[in-house]
Formats: C-alpha cells, structure tokens, sequence
C-alpha cells in the first residue's frame, strides 16, 4: 500500500470540500477500495472517510413510505434495522460477505463502486430507488450505467438511498464458489402496481432489469408465470466461474425460487 | 504395557497455544532488526530477459541491497537447486535442467523469482520493486499437459523431462489380446493449489560466520544439506530450525529458492533478513499438485477377475524440476498401482511435461491418491459396462487374507489386510441398502443423488529410520527430542503422551522438542504418514535403554542382582525392597550419585518394513439439476489403520484429508490462461472448501495391525485424501448415470456439471 492522507469529516460540505483535492478519494466500509490499495492498484493521496458523517448514519422509514438508509449505513445496521420495515432487504445485508464485511461495509460504497457482482444495486434498481447525493437525486433506473460505472460525478457523495417498500420482496443469490460474491442474484420487488425484477452479476452490464418477467409476475405473481420464458446468453458475463448460458438459465431460476420465497 | 500404548483419545495439548494466538510461527520470532524482503517476480509466464536494472530501486528509501542473479554470480553464488532424477525406459536419466536461485536468461513461470529487494520495512521494498526495470521478449507459453509447444529447456525434446515405464509391457499386450473384456477410460487428475494457512517464509541470521536459517519446513537435515551444497559451507557452520508449522502437506517439504536468497542477503548485509510469502504470492511460487491425465484399461477374463491393468499418464512438472517433481507421478504412483487387487500383470508408462507454470511435485499422499484415483474410476466404470455391482466387482478381484503377505506386481511387500471384512463393515455402516430410498427421497425433492465407493490401500513412504532422544533435566522434567516434524498434526501430544504410556513420567512434565539441526543430529521430518511410526519406534527403543541403564543403576546402588529388578511401565519394583521408585525418581537418584551418563537416553531404528493403511470411503451426493451444485450429504469411512495410538488425532487426521479431497473434487480449479497466467490467484478465484461444504464424516476403525512395526500400527496422514477423490466422483458418476452421463471428470463445480447435464438434455432431444 502506498502512503496516503486520511481526513474523518463530520459533515457533508466538509467531505465535498475535501474531495475536491487532487487525486482525493471517498472512502465508505472500504471493503473494495483497501484492498486494492493492498494490491497497489489504487493509490489515492488523500482518503476522505464518510462513515463519521452523522446525517449518513442509520435506517427509518419516511413519511412517504419508503425505507430511507443513510449512504454511510453498514450492512449489518440495515439487516437489523430494516429487519421488520423491509425483510428482503434486510435478508440481502445479512448475506454479504462475512460478519466482518457486513460490519464495516457500506450501501453508499456498494452502489458507488457498482461491482457487477455487488448485491445492493440488485435491491436498488428493483425497488426503482433513489439516489440522493450532495449535489441531486437520482433514480435508479437512470443510475446504473455499466459495470462499474455510474451517474455520479467525481467526488460526489450518496447522501442517502431511498427505496420505496414492496408488499413482498425477496433476494436470491448465487454464489461464486470461491468469492461467495453474486454470480448470479435476483431481486423481486412486488408493489401494488406492478413487478421489478433486477438482476445482478450476470449482465457485461452490470446490473439489469428482466422486464418480460416483471410483466409476466404483474399479472400473475407466480413461479409458474415465467416458466414459459427464457433469458438469452448474449451479453452475459463469461467467466471461469460460469458460461453465460449459464448465467442466463440462472437468472430463471432464481427469479422463479425468489418469486416463491416471496410469494 | 502394550507396544501401541493405551490409545487413548488424548486431547491436544498445543492447541491452547495455537489457538489463543500463542504459536510461534517463522513470522513471530524474526530476530529484532531484522530488515524485510521482498522478491519481485516473473510477470510473464515465458520471456527472454533483455534488461534487469535495479539502480533506481537501490536509490529508493530504506533499501539496503537489491540482488540479482549476476549479483548471486558475482557472489560465487552460482549452484541450482537439486532436484532428483527418475531413470527412463531406456535406462537414461530424466532431463535435468538448471533451477536458477534467481532467474538468469530466460524467465519460464509467472512468479519466478526475478530480484530480491532488502529494505527497513516490507512496504519500503515494494516500493523499491516498482522501480525496477524489468525488459524481456515474451515468448509463447507451453501450458498444455501434452508434448510439443515451444520448449522450455534444450535438455528436454518437445519438453518431455522423462518417459518412464515400469511392468512388462509385453505381457500387459498379451493378456489384453487374451481378455474376455477391456474396459478403457481417460481419467483427468485436476491440479490444486496446496494453500497451507500458514504460507511459506523464513528469516536467516550469521553469527561469527555461522548460519542460522528458519524456515517453515517439514525437517531441517535436507534443508541443511542444501545449505551446505549451495554455500559451500561446512554442515557445522548451519543451523536449520523449523518452528511452529501451520500446514506442509508435503508443499513445505520442499526446498525453495528464497531459502537460499534470504541467507546470502544476511550475509552481505551483516544483519538479519526475514521474507514472508502473501498469498497471491504462494499461489504462484509454491509447489502445487497433481495436474495429470492417465488414459487407463484393464482386462477381465469371462468371469470378470482382472487379468491386466495398464497406466499411461501425462503428468505436469511445472517449469522446473522440484526436488522430487519426477518421481510423485512414477515411483510412487507405482507403490499402489494395483491396489488392493490381486493382479500381477501392469503397466505404468508416464511421460513428465514441462510447461511454463509453477512447479508440481507432492501433495498429501503424493503420487498414491493419484494412483487410487485412477484405478478406483477405472474399476466404477468397468463395472458399470460389464453391468455388475461395482462393489462385487471389487470383492471378487480383492487379494485375500490367505495371500498375505503379498508381493504386488510393483514390488511391494503388502504384510497383512483383510479387505472384504472392511468393505462388509463399511456396507452396514454407511448402510448401503437404505440407499435406493433416499435416491428416491432426493428425487422427490428434485435432486439426484448418487453413491460412491472408494476402497484405496495406501503406502507409508518416508525414511524408515528415525532417532529419539530423552533427557531428564534438572528441573525433575523430561524432553523427548524427535527428528519428525510437526506441521499441525498434534505430534506434540502424540509423542509425549507415548512416551508417558512406556514410561509412567506424566505428559505434563514432557517437552517434545523438534525441528533444531543443532539440538537433534538426524530426523526423516514429516511427510509420507511416517511420523508416528517411525518416532514411536525409536521411543521405544530408548526407551528400552532408559530401562536397563535404570535397572543397572539401582541393582549397583541397592546391592540387589539385575534380575530382582523390573519394570512396570511406571514403577521399578525390586524383589524384597519397599524402594519402588518412578522413571523421574530414578533419574534424581542417578543425577544426585553424579550419573551424568544416566540423564540422556538415545536410540536409533529402521522399520523393517512399510505398512499398508487401507480402507474404504463411501460418498453419497446430491446435485440440484437447476443449478448444478454438488452437495456431498453422507460420508462413511471404515478404516484398517491397525492400532490406533490415539483414535481422535487418527480420525481427526481423516477429517483433513477428506476435506482435502472434497475441495478438490468440488470447489478447487486452478486455471491458467493461454498465456500462462495464473487466473486463480488468489480465494477470490481459488475455492477452498469451507466447513458447510463438508458433510458430518463418520469413521470406524477395522483393524488388522501391521506386522511390521512393534506398534501394529499404520500410517493415516494421507489417508483420508487418497479415499475420497475416487469416493465422490464415483458417487457423481452414479447420480448422473441415468441422466445418460458415462463419464464425469473433477472438479464438479457448478457451471461444469449444469454444463454436462444439458450437454446430455440435448443429445436425448
């Protein structure tokens, strides 16, 4: 690892006015960003940490309904906290990586970073949420742009996420056998005018929408409503851990095991 | 006293210290000021070196020296590292080229090592290493395991190291033109990465021109001994040390170019120099495993007993020789090429193939689970076409106890088995005939599941001979001093509670010592499930001497004839006297009338002969057709390890393998890319097993003791390895058997198997 300036700021303006510095770089759970600095891929001069910002903490439902989750929250606070508002969501923080990921990564850092194979853009984009920063809000469907690539500006924060509560919901991941990240997960969000279904670490990219599925699932919330359709290989991640025809069927099946865990 | 002691489940003692982070690892106990290395390595799996420039890397902040290899040549540092030979069909010499301590012309593996830099901190010297200027011409890399591709080294045509053969050939020819049936098949043996947790590392230190090396090891003597070859040193001017170990597996057995670079650091910089290995790093630079393919037939007269069994394997040696690289995949393959059957025509022909990846050579059981491996698929899917029951087919081709003991067609000398009664024992106990309603139970939940059969005999390998030392101190404490070495295994409570079974002294008050070339003259270190065997052996001949120095001692003392005098295993009792004295009351005794002599017991032994651990594993897994993962649900194991010293380290030693061998049938695949690098670096990639990938294992212990050591003991280390390989690819090959699937290679993973499932779906469409 290289050497590195590190500032703890307390408030959002004093975090944008640090990041403006050179080669300045916004530090969440770090649990992608100090590894790569371990590995000497990245070597940011000055580290600006966000979880000491007080508005950036924490779970609560909103006035309108929606689940708002402060983009410095770890994972381990929204799988306790949102455990009864919104159980899906709160059962995909249960399932990153390890209890020592969980307690110190991010919701702000995952969907900034957009890994393909990060599980929180999946609930993100399936919830049709939004992403407000210190500058805007974003929506989803506009937020995710490729694999690891986003919306946000340089040095732009992710204030906090705001996802509107399905009446059933459910996150169904695949692992990797080596990295147990995503290699295939599938949320399903069931609102009362209609179905989302977001797919994660399948797509080159990134994060997508099944959309024949969300119709399918509109009018017949069922495993058997998409048994009739078929996801196409093109485009899908080929790796050595999966062919993309074999991420292509599981898409399938996931979203039909999500739709009956949900159901 | 029995020879084998009370075989009780004694706990391990070292735990404690292992497991509240007391354990002294290379890592901890690194001399104060000692500066850190770091080795920049081969980035490219093949290149001609055209530029090595360190000036600027010699420049940066707290580097003390950079070396390379015109460095190291400058030095008279110009030996390689040995490695052994096997002998060709025609009787020549396998190819031998030079193993450089540091790359000179040519680079041949990604992680090679290319330059070592010393600095203050391990961070200094890796910045450092990002100023090196490192110029080459890539060349293609050979990564197939298959003759031909650009060569590595001229001393190898078409990068063939060697082409071995052992058996009679002819009559191999002849029996299969005479069989009934011939049933052949190609069976893939995938490469793992060892991943010991504790990856390799050393530090070395002079003092008045004497070398103290410490290295994480599985022995020092042969560590030593190429000390002594590459610097040219006396042996009394080194000393080898190996401290706590976390894992060997035969990886560490190895000797390894940093061994040597980090001394001649020390020595140039006059102070100490410690290296420590990342795990990116091992997953280059150490020894991995396997990595062959054996195309395989065996012949069945009409009433199918097998008549022949031919070998032909391709197996990968990495870019270099590793010291026993040529001999895993032939000599000791060969131990156990028939296995527990009984047949006398074979053939093993292997062709070695360099390639340009990091070197192959041992891993737990090392040329054996491979050789059960592919003779246990071979004799599955013989039965499978001959339509017969794969475990009748065993039983009517097994050695029976009346043939023993028995000379197999490779020369060994099985002392005694009774493998029938094992596999009736394993039958009842994983209970075989409940398996059709839980095929169907599985079924009804949408899963296939299939069972498999393993019944692999195993070879102790090793040095024979080992030496014990007991010394009584002058604390009223004893030390057993062994020449094996511990990576993990509990020999700590192993040996001292043996010697506390022949001796009475309580373990509590014995000291195993190990792994000190100063403090211990000669050992066989650990590796080839020798240890307990062979250290027992020597306890218990010195301990035999203690007995009669003792009784000697006290016939003089107590004016009594020898022969009033025996030994209880805890107490001396002397006809007519009340004076009942233990081991330690007789050494205060000895000690207090100035017996000097009488303080240090020594005894040196050679087995007469090898044992032959076997035993059979029975798999049962169940595959989700919707996503292809294999679960392994129920794993029964009947063993003949004979006298069991102690029967929770023995099991516990089972557990180990068999995850081992789980791994690398289901989760472990290493893959390289064309080019020759390394896509599995790092667990990211590389899929260990984890505790929920493994099934509760039981064990049950069906012994017939060897004849072979006073113990009646056999070796188990390896064992649990070289079972279950075969067990669970078998069990695949048997859930998916009327899928229309006939053939099945490891590792399933879950993309591989999905795969073969809708390979099949659609040749029945």
């Amino acid at each position: 690892m290289h050497n590195f300036d590190f500032v703890k700021p307390g408030t959002v303006a004093d975090a944008a006015a640090a990041l403006q510095g050179d080669e300045a770089q916004p530090l969440g759970g770090g649990q992608t960003l100090i590894p790569t600095m371990k590995q000497r891929l990245a070597a940011p001069e000055t580290l600006v940490s966000l979880i000491g910002i007080a508005e950036m903490q924490g779970v609560c439902k909103t006035d309108a309904g929606e689940l708002s989750i402060g983009g410095a929250t770890t994972h381990a606070t929204v799988e306790a906290e949102a455990a009864s508002l919104f159980p899906g969501l709160a059962g995909l923080a249960g399932r990153i990586g390890d209890p020592a990921v969980r307690n110190r990564g991010t919701i702000g850092g995952s969907l900034a970073n957009n890994d393909p194979a990060a599980c929180y853009p999946a609930a993100a984009l399936a919830t049709g949420a939004t992403i407000r920063t210190d500058k805007r809000e974003i929506a989803a469907d506009d937020y995710f742009q490729g694999m690891f690539t986003t919306a946000l500006d340089e040095g732009e924060i992710i204030v906090e996420v705001r996802m509107p509560i399905p009446e059933k919901s459910n996150y169904q991941k695949f692992l990797q056998p080596a990295s147990r990240f995503a290699l295939t997960g599938v949320f399903v969000a069931k609102y009362a005018d209609g179905v989302r279904v977001a797919v994660t670490g399948a797509s080159e990219e990134g994060v997508f929408r099944w959309t024949e599925a969300e119709q399918a699932l509109g009018s017949n919330f069922a495993a058997d409503a998409i048994s009739g359709l078929s996801v196409s290989a093109d485009g899908m991640i080929n790796d050595l851990h999966g062919t993309p025809e074999y991420r292509a069927h599981l898409v399938k099946v996931l979203t039909g095991r999500a739709v009956m865990a949900a159901a | 006293m029995e020879k084998f002691g009370k075989s009780q489940a004694v706990r391990r003692v070292e735990d404690v210290r292992f497991l509240t982070g007391e354990g002294r690892y290379v890592d901890d106990i690194a001399p104060d000021g000692a500066l850190h290395a770091y080795v920049f390595r081969s980035p490219v799996a093949h290149a001609v070196i055209t530029g090595l420039n360190t000036d600027d890397a010699k420049a940066a902040d707290g580097v003390h020296l950079v070396l390379t290899a015109a460095d190291l040549q400058d030095a008279g540092l110009t030996m390689d590292i040995k490695a052994s030979l096997i002998r060709n069909r025609d009787g020549s010499k396998g190819a031998g080229p030079k193993r450089p301590l540091l790359a000179t012309d040519r680079v041949r593996f990604v992680g090679e090592p290319v330059a070592v830099v010393v600095a203050d901190t391990v961070e200094q010297a890796k910045d450092a290493a990002e100023l090196i200027e490192f110029d080459f011409d890539e060349l293609d890399a050979h990564v197939t395991v298959a003759p031909g591709g650009p060569d590595l080294h001229p001393e190898a045509l078409e990068n063939v190291a060697f082409d071995y053969g052992k058996g009679d050939l002819n009559a191999v020819e002849e029996a299969f033109a005479n069989a009934a049936h011939v049933v052949e098949a190609q069976i893939d043996d995938n490469r793992v990465i060892v991943s010991s947790m504790e990856p390799r590392g050393c530090w070395a230190e002079w003092t008045n021109g004497r070398l103290h090396l410490c290295v994480n090891g599985q022995g020092v003597w042969d560590q030593k001994d190429g000390l002594v070859n590459v610097f040219g040193l006396q042996p009394d001017d080194i000393r080898v040390t190996n401290p706590d170990v976390g894992g060997g597996f035969g990886m560490k057995a190895m000797t390894y170019p940093e061994y040597y670079i980090i001394p001649q650091a020390a020595r140039m910089l006059g102070r100490p120099v410690r290296w420590m290995s990342e795990r990116t790093e091992a997953m280059l630079s150490d020894n991995a495993g396997r990595d062959l393919t054996s195309t395989v037939a065996l012949a069945f007269d009409a009433d199918h007993k097998i008549t022949a069994y031919r070998v032909d394997t391709l197996c990968n040696l990495g870019a270099y020789n590793s010291e026993l690289g040529q001999f895993i995949q032939t000599d000791l393959f060969a131990k156990v090429l028939m296995g527990t059957y009984d047949v006398q025509t074979t053939w093993l022909g292997v062709k070695g193939i360099f390639t340009n990846t990091t070197q192959v050579d041992a891993y737990r059981g090392a040329g054996r689970p491979e050789a059960i491996y592919a003779l246990e698929r071979a004799i599955d899917y013989a039965a499978r076409q001959l339509g017969v029951d794969p475990w009748e087919l065993r039983r009517k081709n097994f050695i029976r106890p009346d043939q023993f003991p028995y000379k197999t067609a490779t020369g060994e000398l099985y002392d005694v088995g009774d493998f029938a009664r094992v596999l009736t024992r394993v039958e009842a106990e994983a209970d075989k005939a409940g398996f059709p309603a839980r095929k169907a139970q599985s079924k009804a939940q949408g899963k296939l599941r299939g069972l498999g059969l393993c019944y692999y005999i195993e070879s102790i390998l090793g040095s024979p001979t080992e030496d014990a030392k007991v010394t009584f101190n002058d604390d009223g404490t004893a030390s057993i001093y062994v020449g094996t070495q511990s990576n993990g295994q509990g020999h700590e409570t192993v040996f001292a509670q043996f010697l506390s079974d022949q001796t009475g002294i309580p373990a509590d008050k014995i000291s195993v010592i190990q792994g000190d070339s100063d403090l211990i003259a000669t050992g066989g270190g650990t590796g080839g499930s020798r240890s307990v065997t062979v250290q027992s052996m020597a306890t218990l001949a010195t301990v035999d001497k203690m007995i009669t120095g003792f009784t000697d001692f006290l016939a003089e003392d107590q004016d009594v004839d020898p022969n009033a005098i025996s030994f209880d295993d805890e107490r001396f009792r002397i006809d007519g006297s009340n004076l009942t004295p233990t081991m330690l009351e007789v050494a205060d005794m000895a000690r207090a009338a100035g017996h000097a002599d009488l303080l240090s017991f020594a005894a040196q032994t050679t087995l007469p002969g090898r044992s032959y651990p076997n035993g059979a594993h029975v798999a049962e897994i169940e595959i989700d057709p919707d996503t292809g993962v294999v679960e392994v649900v129920k794993y029964t194991v009947t063993d003949d390890f004979g006298n069991l010293i102690n029967p929770m380290l023995a099991e516990g030693q089972v557990h180990g393998g068999v995850a081992q061998g789980i791994g690398q049938a289901i989760t472990e695949h290493v893959v390289y890319d064309p080019d020759g690098q390394l896509l599995t670096a790092s667990f990211m990639d590389y899929g260990l097993p984890r505790a929920n990938d493994m099934p509760m294992v039981t064990f049950y212990s069906e012994p017939v003791p060897s004849t072979q050591n006073p113990m009646g003991m056999k070796g188990c280390g390896e064992a649990g390895t070289v079972g279950a390989l075969a067990a669970v690819a078998n069990a695949v090959l048997d859930a998916v058997w009327d899928e229309g699937i006939y053939k099945v290679d490891m590792p399933f993973t879950p993309n591989r198997v999905w795969t073969i499932l809708q390979e099949a779906k659609g040749a029945a469409a």
